[in-house]
C-alpha cells in the first residue's frame, strides 16, 4: 500500500520545479521592468537589447534550476548549451556578425536611406539597409552590397549635404502603445531642446513598419550647431525613453 | 482599368450629426448606421456645407455607379457621428479628438489657414511647428492615419486620396507605399510661406504622388516648392443634377419668409461667416449704392463652417464675425437692407439663386469659388472677387464681372453696371456665357479627369 509520505515525496520534485518557475516568471517580468529604467540614457533600441537580454539570462537560470529539481543534471544541461551556442557561433560567424554589426549601425552609424556615403572606395547613394549588408546605388548605376561588419570596422563617409546637422534614431516600438499619444507627447518633450535645435527642422518621425507586436519609427531631430550632436542624441534618447513609460498605460 | 478600392480622407465630414438623436446612437452602438431613414436634416443631421463634400461625394457616388470604384470609404472628423455609417455605396468612418486635444488642432490649422490667406503676419508663427498646439494637431493626423491603416488592413485599399491642408500629415504619417493624392483647396502661393515651414510642408506633400490644386497660378506657385510628386491642375466641380429650379410659388414663399418684397433686387452673397469671405465689403459697396437704388437689398447665406460649429470643433470665430457684420450694418445706416438668413437647406437656397438679379464672391482670398458655378447654373450673372481662383475663369463683361477686394469702390461700380436700368442685354450675356464656363466645372468633366489620374497613379 502507498503511505501519504511516498506520495508526497513522488510529487516534491515538480512542486519544486513549478516554484521555480513561478519564481522565475515573477523575476522575468520585474527585470523587463527595471531594466529600462537603469538603461534610460541610451538609445530604446539598446534598452530593449538589454531588456530582452536579463529576461533571458534569467529564463536560463530559472530553466536549468527547474529541470535540477526534476532531476536532470545541469552539468549536462549547462554542456549542451554551451555547446550549441559554440557550434552555431561557429556556423553561422560570417551572417550573424554581419546582424550583429546592423544592429549597432541602427544605433550609432549616421547615415541613413537616401544618404549618400563612401566606404571602402565606393561611392553611392544607401537604397537599403538589411540584416546582412548596405546597399548602395552608384553613380554608375551599379549595385554594392557592403556588408554591415564593413560599415562598423571601415570609415564611412556621409557626403549627403547637411549630414552633420542629423540625427537619426530608429526608435521600436510595442504594437500596444498608442503612436498617436507617442509622437504628441515626444513632440512637448522635444520642444524643450529647440533652442539647440534648427528651428527650421521640427522633428521628423517616420513610420519605417509595422506589424501586429511591433511599430519601427526613425525620428530625425536636425542640430544647430555640430558640437552638440553627443548632448542631443543623449538627451533626446533619455526623453524618448520617458515617453515611452510615460504612453506605456495609454489606451489606445 | 479593375475597379479600385478608394479611401477618401478629409476633416469635413459628408454628414453633420448634430445631436445625439436616438436613432444615431442605437444604431452607432451595434456598429453601423444605414442610410438616412428615421432621421430629421437639419434637426439630426446635415449635409455639410463648403466645396470639399459638396464635391467630393457626387464624385464618388459617379465612380461607385460607373464601377470605377468597387468600393469607397470615406474617413473624417466628426465628433457625434457614429463609428461607421453608410449611404449610397459609400462607407463613412468618423474619428474624434478629446476636447482637450480640440483646441490646439484648431489653433494650428486657423494659424497655417491664416497665413496662407494672408490674413496673418508671418513672423509670430515662426516657431508653429515647436508648439503644444501643433503636438495636438499632429495627435489629429496620426489619429486619422491610424484609422486608415486599420482600415487598409482590413481592404487593401489600392488608392489614398487626402483633401485639404488640414490633412496634409496624414500621407506621410501613413508610411505606405501605396499611391498617395493630396488635394489643396485652399489658394497657393509660396510667396507668403514662412521660412520656417517649408522643411515641414515640404516633407508632408513630398509623400504624395500627385498634388492637385485649383488654378494655374497655384500650380505654378507650388512648382517652386519642388515636389517629388506630380502638380496637376483640376478645377472644382458640382454636380448639376443636385440643382433643381424651384416653383415660382415656392420661391415666393421663402422670399417673403426673408422679409423680401416681390419689387425688391437682391444680391447674394452665399459663404460662410468668416472674415475671409469678404461679406464686409459686400456691405460696404452696398452702402455707396443705397440711396441710388433703394430697392437694393443684400442677402448674405451662410453661417458657421464645420470648424466654427458646435458639431465640429466649436471655434467660435463665425459667431464673432457676424456681431461684425452686424453692427457694420447698423452703424451704415442700412437696417433692413442686409438679410442674414444662416444656413439654407438646398432647396432653399436654389430658391434665394432664383430670386436674386445677381450674385457676388466677394472674398478677401478664394481657393476656388463653386457659388460662382452654382449662380451661372441658376441663369445668373456674378461678380467674383479677382483673388480667387476662379477669376482665371472669368473673363470681365463676357461671363462675369470681376472687382478688387481690397477696394470696395470697384464691387459698387461692377453692382451698378448690373443694377442700371440699360444693364438687361450685359446680364443676359453675362448668364449665358456663365453657364458654358460653368461646363468646366461639372461632374462630368471632372469625372473623366479623376478617373484618368486614379488609373495613372494606379496603374503607372
Amino acid at each position: 500500500m502507498v503511505s501519504w509520505s511516498m506520495l508526497w515525496g513522488l510529487f516534491v520534485p515538480y512542486i519544486s520545479a513549478l516554484v521555480i518557475v513561478l519564481v522565475t516568471v515573477v523575476l522575468a517580468w520585474l527585470v523587463n521592468l527595471i531594466i529600462p529604467r537603469l538603461v534610460r540614457q541610451s538609445s530604446p533600441q539598446m534598452g530593449g537589447a538589454a531588456r530582452r537580454l536579463g529576461v533571458t539570462v534569467v529564463a536560463l537560470i530559472g530553466g536549468t534550476l527547474a529541470l535540477q529539481a526534476l532531476g536532470v543534471s545541469p552539468g549536462i544541461l549547462l554542456l549542451v548549451i554551451a555547446l550549441l551556442g559554440v557550434s552555431i557561433l561557429v556556423a553561422l560567424w560570417a551572417p550573424l556578425s554581419n546582424y550583429g554589426s546592423k544592429y549597432f549601425s541602427d544605433i550609432y552609424t549616421p547615415f541613413r536611406v537616401g544618404d549618400t556615403i563612401k566606404v571602402q572606395g565606393y561611392s553611392g547613394k544607401v537604397l537599403e539597409i538589411n540584416a546582412m549588408s548596405t546597399i548602395l546605388l552608384t553613380d554608375d548605376e551599379q549595385l554594392v552590397s557592403v556588408p554591415n561588419m564593413t560599415m562598423i570596422r571601415d570609415v564611412v563617409v556621409n557626403t549627403s549635404p547637411q549630414a552633420w546637422k542629423e540625427v537619426v534614431i530608429p526608435v521600436s516600438l510595442s504594437g500596444t502603445i498608442d503612436l498617436a499619444s507617442f509622437e504628441s507627447e515626444l513632440r512637448k518633450s522635444l520642444a524643450k531642446l529647440r533652442t539647440r535645435l534648427d528651428r527650421r527642422f521640427p522633428p521628423v518621425l517616420t513610420t519605417k513598419s509595422r506589424t501586429p507586436q511591433s511599430t519601427e519609427l526613425i525620428l530625425i531631430v536636425m542640430l544647430r550647431v555640430p558640437e552638440d550632436r553627443d548632448t542631443i542624441t543623449l538627451e533626446v534618447n533619455k526623453r524618448l525613453s520617458e515617453v515611452i513609460e510615460q504612453v506605456r498605460g495609454v489606451k489606445r | 482599368m479593375a475597379p479600385l478600392s478608394l479611401c477618401i480622407n478629409t476633416q469635413t465630414p459628408l454628414i453633420q450629426f448634430l445631436a445625439p438623436s436616438e436613432a444615431t446612437l442605437r444604431e452607432s452602438t451595434r456598429g453601423g448606421l444605414n442610410g438616412l431613414d428615421g432621421l430629421r436634416e437639419d434637426v439630426d443631421y446635415r449635409f455639410s456645407p463648403g466645396g470639399v463634400t459638396r464635391m467630393v461625394y457626387p464624385l464618388v457616388r459617379r465612380l461607385l455607379e460607373t464601377r470605377v470604384l468597387e468600393e469607397a470609404h470615406w474617413v473624417a472628423f466628426n465628433p457625434r457621428g457614429p463609428r461607421t455609417f453608410r449611404l449610397d455605396g459609400l462607407t463613412l468612418h468618423s474619428v474624434s479628438i478629446g476636447s482637450g486635444r480640440m483646441e490646439g488642432y484648431g489653433k494650428v490649422k486657423e494659424a497655417i489657414w491664416g497665413r496662407i490667406h494672408e490674413i496673418d503676419a508671418a513672423e509670430p508663427h515662426d516657431d508653429l511647428f515647436w508648439t503644444e498646439a501643433f503636438s495636438e494637431y499632429a495627435y489629429y493626423n496620426r489619429i486619422s492615419a491610424e484609422r486608415i491603416r486599420q482600415l487598409d488592413e482590413e481592404h487593401d485599399f489600392d488608392v489614398f486620396y487626402v483633401h485639404d491642408f488640414q490633412q496634409m500629415p496624414v500621407g506621410h504619417m501613413l508610411g505606405t507605399l501605396k499611391p498617395k493624392i493630396f488635394r489643396w483647396h485652399i489658394p497657393f502661393d509660396a510667396s507668403v510661406i514662412p521660412e520656417h515651414w517649408r522643411a515641414t510642408l515640404t516633407n508632408y506633400l513630398n509623400s504624395y504622388d500627385v498634388l492637385v490644386v485649383s488654378a494655374h497660378k497655384y500650380a505654378a506657385s507650388l512648382t517652386a516648392f519642388e515636389p517629388k510628386g506630380r502638380i496637376l491642375r483640376l478645377y472644382p466641380y458640382v454636380d448639376p443634377e443636385d440643382y433643381t429650379r424651384p416653383s415660382p410659388a415656392t420661391v415666393a414663399a421663402i422670399s417673403k419668409r426673408f422679409g423680401l418684397a416681390p419689387g425688391d433686387d437682391v444680391a447674394l452673397v452665399v459663404g460662410r461667416m468668416d472674415p475671409i469671405k469678404g461679406q464686409d465689403r459686400a456691405i460696404e459697396a452696398l452702402a455707396m449704392l443705397a440711396p441710388e437704388f433703394p430697392s437694393l437689398k443684400l442677402v448674405l447665406v451662410g453661417n458657421g463652417s464645420f470648424s466654427g460649429s458646435k458639431s465640429g470643433l466649436g471655434l467660435s470665430k463665425s459667431e464673432a464675425w457676424r456681431a461684425h457684420l452686424e453692427e457694420t450694418v447698423k452703424t451704415a445706416g442700412l437696417g433692413g437692407r442686409v438679410i442674414f438668413t444662416g444656413h439654407l437647406i438646398q432647396e432653399e437656397l436654389d430658391c434665394m439663386y432664383e430670386r436674386c438679379r445677381f450674385t457676388i464672391l466677394p472674398s478677401v482670398r478664394e481657393g476656388f469659388g463653386l457659388v460662382a458655378v452654382e449662380s451661372w447654373l441658376h441663369g445668373k450673372p456674378t461678380i467674383v472677387t479677382q483673388r480667387s481662383g476662379i477669376a482665371e475663369l472669368v473673363e470681365d463683361g463676357t461671363n462675369g464681372l470681376l472687382f478688387d477686394p481690397d477696394d470696395p469702390g470697384t464691387l459698387a461700380e461692377q453692382m451698378r453696371r448690373l443694377l442700371s436700368s440699360q444693364s438687361e442685354p450685359l446680364r443676359a450675356r453675362l448668364a449665358r456665357n456663365g453657364r458654358i464656363t460653368s461646363k468646366k466645372c461639372f461632374l462630368d468633366a471632372a469625372e473623366k479627369a479623376e478617373r484618368q489620374l486614379l488609373a495613372e497613379v494606379t496603374e503607372a
